[in-house]
């Protein structure tokens, strides 16, 4: 049975386009053009995922005021925003929309279809884990814990809150200890089409935060100085 | 090249306007003055023609003193042979010319011994001091001892003044007269023991005598004794101050006397020429008397005319009775009234001119304890002499004015009276002795019929015109002083706190817009809430730079917003050519969808970079800064770089190490990478780029230097502008201008700067990118 997303966005063309790409690789979609559509029909027929613009029509912040009641009928609900700005990010965050990952406007259909494949594995993933405990792909280096199927991963036992694409970050420096991700690896593994250095410090600065939520000694995320950053293991 | 007036100068320059005021004060008081001068010349002029007028046709009143000189010698030869008498009355021409000249001269003289009395008494009236007066003489007096040529004065008991000197039981009774160019007097002593001087005893004072003091003003006195052998003519001699011997031995033939015993004791007519007594020639006479045979000594001195504790001495008043009696009415202290006969003797003064209490000098206080009172005066002293410079300066002009068309007093005096007794009526002015003021003259002629009797002339000294003129302008002066320096006061606070405002509302405009252009600040808070136009100004500066502000804003916003409008349609486009190919799997591989979606992604960098900067600025309020080492830095980042690039060089030299700086290490690594980026663009083929890391004043400061190209002119600043770049080598790589515009934002952000110059010896460019080095922690590091 076909997974369902929902797409609320204003624009009619991006729209159509979105579901076209999206239907081609086999998803069943359900477009809305605005908020009220969008929560009246979601509240109908809840969806497995949804992508979210954030300004919908006269509502600015129609995105996040969606993303809020969506929320509240399914805490679990994969969301994914579309944002034309990276502050747009920050912004999410400090509102402490639960969403599950970002992507900047113009979307590349293949990484938007990596994504939501990506999110539907956490999903199904995280269905597995409940039911069968032994089952561990996970990889540990010191004190941080990955755990590649569910996408999540512990810093001293404890789970940290990420996107995905922050997972993707996180990962791919920590897979190779001690040596450099450029800054043009880390734009290839966000899979978004146009990311420049400063989103990339963006991203590397919400990972830290996140570490020094659980740890405010974290240190081992280290600034190459025009180069990248890298995963420094222990001392 | 033109001066820089401050507003304070300007308002200062201004308020000298306030000096015009004195000056015009001075012109008004001239004027009032010479107004008022011509006002007191025909109140005079009118005062002579009423004093005239009562005289006219009145010769009765008018004392024959119309001498024929060849009478009168004839008449002194007659009634006396003495050849001394001959000689004495010879000189009566002489006389009468001196005395007449004494007349005039009579009240100049007068008003200086006035003033001097004035300031030794402090009273103002003429009565103050000691007069007897001599009555006129139906005839001359025959000098002989026969008391019947004295006429009714005799009888007359007005005329006869009693002294008496109770202890030695002496009594005088006195008489003075005139007659001609002879004042007569007349003792008649009482004395039981009369001693005569006894022949060959040459002492003057060992018999009863007469003593006469005669003093002009300003002269020693002159002392006679009039002492006598036997009866008839008295010896006279000119004596010395203790009265003991004579000056010389030879008697003095101008006065003459007669000694001649009777029942009670002798009697003594003293003649005294009139040359001898001006009227400002004060006389004293004293009655000597010896009452012991033995030893001759002076047993009493009775005084004859009145005495005073202040002035012994007496002037003898000489004048018509009957016009004095007429102008007693019109006595007034500040005017004097002559009356003149046709020879221009004087029948009658009245009045006196008032000089008094007119001084422009004063006297520098002395020292008395108290220093803020002494301290006051001294500059009350100061003052008032500065200004009495500034009037004295003043009057004299007006002095030597008259003095350029009148040489003599005299002279003038002459000419008036001269006209006045040919008929004509003329005012006239003189200096007045003290130079200080000036006396206006009147002659009135008095007539009798056609003819003309006599002239009167009214005095009047100006000085109190004068002195009102001086205090009027002291006030003036005084009070506009006081004005100046208040307004040049209030003037210099208004203007200084003037200038501090329009100071303050300059630098904070100067300061609401950085060197860059940018606006800082788009309210300013220096003088919003003042309510005048300097208020005004702050206010409307303000409200142009908060439209400029939104202006600016919204230009800074452009970029953001367009790309940010234009992203949706290309994310149509992008994703249209995405379902495109996945539709028609035949033309996935054409190269025109491959050119296609390069297009499109070279479009979306375009945005990006537009956007970067905006990003950039939101981004970096949330970066939270640290303190590091920046040479540690660029350390890292050269080897960094080197990692990615190995064929780009770098040279670096430290001159100072460490250098610490508090910012956000991400983005001083991101200035670093738009640099080295610029700077590799523009660098000539395998040449190094160097960093030049060192310490200036308070900032550490990082060259980064390329060879190979220059700047073009005016570019250095522009450069740093966003959309301005300098051309590009490949057309296919993005170059927006935006790098080196996201230089100059992370610089400002950390309060830092960065320029650009062409190096001055060889081929390239030098940025020079600074930040302010952070203090505690460079301690710390230490």
């Amino acid at each position: 049975m076909p997974r369902k997303v929902a797409i609320v966005e204003d624009d009619f063309d991006q729209r159509e386009n979105y579901a076209d790409a999206l239907q081609q690789s086999g998803y069943e979609v359900a477009t809305y053009a605005n908020r009220r559509d969008a929560l009246a029909g979601m509240r109908k027929e809840m969806p497995d995922l949804a992508i979210l613009d954030i300004m919908l029509e006269d509502e600015m912040d129609g995105g996040f005021d969606l993303c809020r009641d969506l929320r509240a009928l399914s805490p679990t609900l994969p969301i994914i925003f579309l944002t034309a700005r990276d502050t747009d990010i920050d912004r999410v965050s400090g509102l402490r929309l639960d969403a599950w990952d970002y992507l900047t406007k113009p979307l590349n259909m293949q990484f938007l279809s990596v994504r939501i494949n990506s999110l539907f594995r956490i999903v199904d993933s995280l269905g597995q884990t409940a039911n069968d405990e032994s089952k561990s792909d996970t990889l540990v280096i010191d004190e941080l814990e990955i755990d590649a199927d569910s996408m999540s991963i512990r810093w001293q036992g404890k789970e940290l809150s990420l996107t995905l694409t922050e997972f993707w970050l996180i990962e791919s420096m920590a897979r190779h200890p001690g040596h450099v991700k450029t800054y043009e690896n880390m734009m290839q593994i966000t899979r978004q089409s146009y990311v420049e250095r400063n989103t990339i410090n963006g991203y590397i600065r919400r990972i830290r935060n996140k570490f020094k939520e659980i740890d405010p000694d974290f240190k081992n995320i280290q600034t190459v100085f025009g180069v990248g950053y890298k995963w420094n293991s222990g001392e | 090249m033109r001066a820089n007036f401050s507003i304070r100068t300007k308002l200062m320059l201004v308020a000298l306007l306030l000096l015009l005021i004195p000056w015009m004060s001075y012109l008004y008081v001239r004027d009032m003055k010479s107004f008022l001068l011509s006002g007191q010349e025909s109140a005079l002029a009118l005062t002579a023609r009423a004093v005239a007028t009562v005289l006219h046709d009145r010769p009765e009143l008018f004392v024959d003193e119309q001498i024929n000189l060849q009478d009168e010698e004839e008449e002194e030869d007659e009634e006396d042979g003495d050849n001394q008498e001959g000689s004495a009355s010879s000189s009566a021409n002489e006389a009468v010319e001196g005395q007449q000249q004494n007349g005039l001269k009579l009240e100049i003289d007068e008003e200086q011994e006035l003033t001097s009395a004035d300031k030794q008494n402090g009273s103002s009236s003429r009565q103050a001091g000691n007069e007897i007066s001599a009555v006129p003489l139906p005839n001359y007096i025959n000098l002989n001892g026969d008391l019947s040529d004295w006429g009714g004065l005799l009888s007359n008991p007005g005329a006869t003044q009693l002294a008496e000197a109770p202890l030695s039981g002496l009594t005088v009774n006195h008489r003075l007269g005139y007659h001609g160019r002879f004042i007569y007097a007349l003792f008649e002593v009482s004395d039981d023991t009369v001693i005569l001087r006894s022949p060959g005893f040459l002492r003057v004072d060992a018999a009863d005598h007469i003593r006469l003091t005669l003093q002009d003003p300003g002269q020693a006195p002159r002392r006679f004794t009039l002492i006598a052998r036997e009866n008839g003519r008295m010896s006279i001699y000119l004596m010395d101050e203790d009265w003991r011997y004579p000056i010389t031995g030879d008697p003095n033939y101008d006065l003459a006397a007669e000694f001649k015993t009777t029942d009670r004791g002798y009697n003594v007519e003293l003649r005294v020429p009139r040359f001898l007594l001006s009227s400002d020639t004060r006389i004293q006479m004293v009655v000597a008397d010896v009452d012991n045979p033995d030893t001759l000594d002076v047993a009493a001195l009775l005084p004859i005319t009145p005495q005073t504790d202040a002035d012994d001495a007496t002037r003898v008043l000489v004048e018509s009775p009957e016009i004095g009696k007429i102008l007693t009415a019109l006595n007034r202290d500040d005017t004097r009234i002559w009356v003149l006969d046709q020879s221009q003797g004087v029948q009658a003064v009245v009045g006196k001119i008032a000089t008094e209490g007119f001084s422009y000098q004063r006297d520098r206080p002395i020292h008395r304890g108290d220093t803020l009172q002494h301290t006051l005066n001294l500059a009350r002293y100061y003052y008032n002499t500065t200004l009495a410079y500034v009037f004295q300066f003043i009057i004299d002009t007006s002095a030597s004015k008259l003095d350029e068309f009148e040489d003599s007093f005299d002279a003038r005096n002459d000419k008036i009276i001269a006209r006045a007794l040919q008929g004509e009526i003329s005012n006239d002015r003189r200096p007045s002795i003290d130079q200080q003021g000036t006396i206006l003259m009147s002659a009135h002629p008095v007539y009798l019929g056609d003819s003309i009797l006599g002239a009167v002339i009214v005095e009047q000294s100006t000085n109190q015109l004068l002195q009102q003129q001086q205090r009027l302008l002291e006030n003036v002066i005084s009070v506009t002083l006081l004005v100046l320096l208040t307004v040049v006061a209030a003037i210099l606070l208004f203007a200084s706190r003037l200038t501090v405002r329009i100071r303050r509302l300059r630098n904070a405009t100067d300061n609401a817009i950085d060197r860059d252009g940018r606006i800082v600040a788009a309210k300013l808070s220096a003088e919003a809430k003042s309510r005048d136009e300097i208020g005004d100004l702050s206010r409307s500066v303000s409200n142009m730079l908060g439209r400029l502000s939104q202006y600016t804003s919204y230009l800074r916003g452009l970029p953001d917003t367009l790309a940010h409008e234009v992203s949706n349609p290309l994310n149509v486009v992008n994703s249209s050519l995405h379902n495109l190919s996945q539709e028609h799997p035949s033309i996935a591989g054409s190269k025109y969808l491959d050119r296609a979606t390069n297009g499109v992604n070279r479009i979306g960098s375009i945005l990006q970079n537009l956007t970067e900067a905006a990003n950039l600025e939101q981004a970096m309020q949330r970066e939270t800064r640290e303190v590091f080492d920046l040479v540690e830095l660029i350390e890292r980042y050269v080897d960094g770089y080197s990692i990615s690039n190995p064929t780009q060089k770098f040279d670096v030299v430290i001159h100072a190490q460490p250098l610490m700086i508090e910012a956000a290490p991400d983005y001083i690594a991101q200035v670093l990478d738009k640099l080295v980026d610029n700077a590799i663009d523009f660098a000539a083929p395998d040449t190094a780029i160097v960093f030049k890391v060192q310490k200036l004043n308070e900032y550490a400061q990082i060259d980064v230097i390329n060879f190979g190209s220059s700047l073009p002119e005016g570019m250095s600043e522009r450069i740093f502008e966003p959309l301005v770049s300098l051309g590009r080598k490949n057309a296919q790589k993005l170059r927006l201008g935006m790098g080196l515009y996201i230089v100059k934002l992370i610089a400002s952000f950390h309060g830092g700067d960065v320029i650009a110059r062409n190096l001055s010896g060889a081929d390239g460019v030098i940025f020079s990118f600074s930040l302010p080095i952070y203090h505690r922690d460079f301690a710390d590091a230490q």
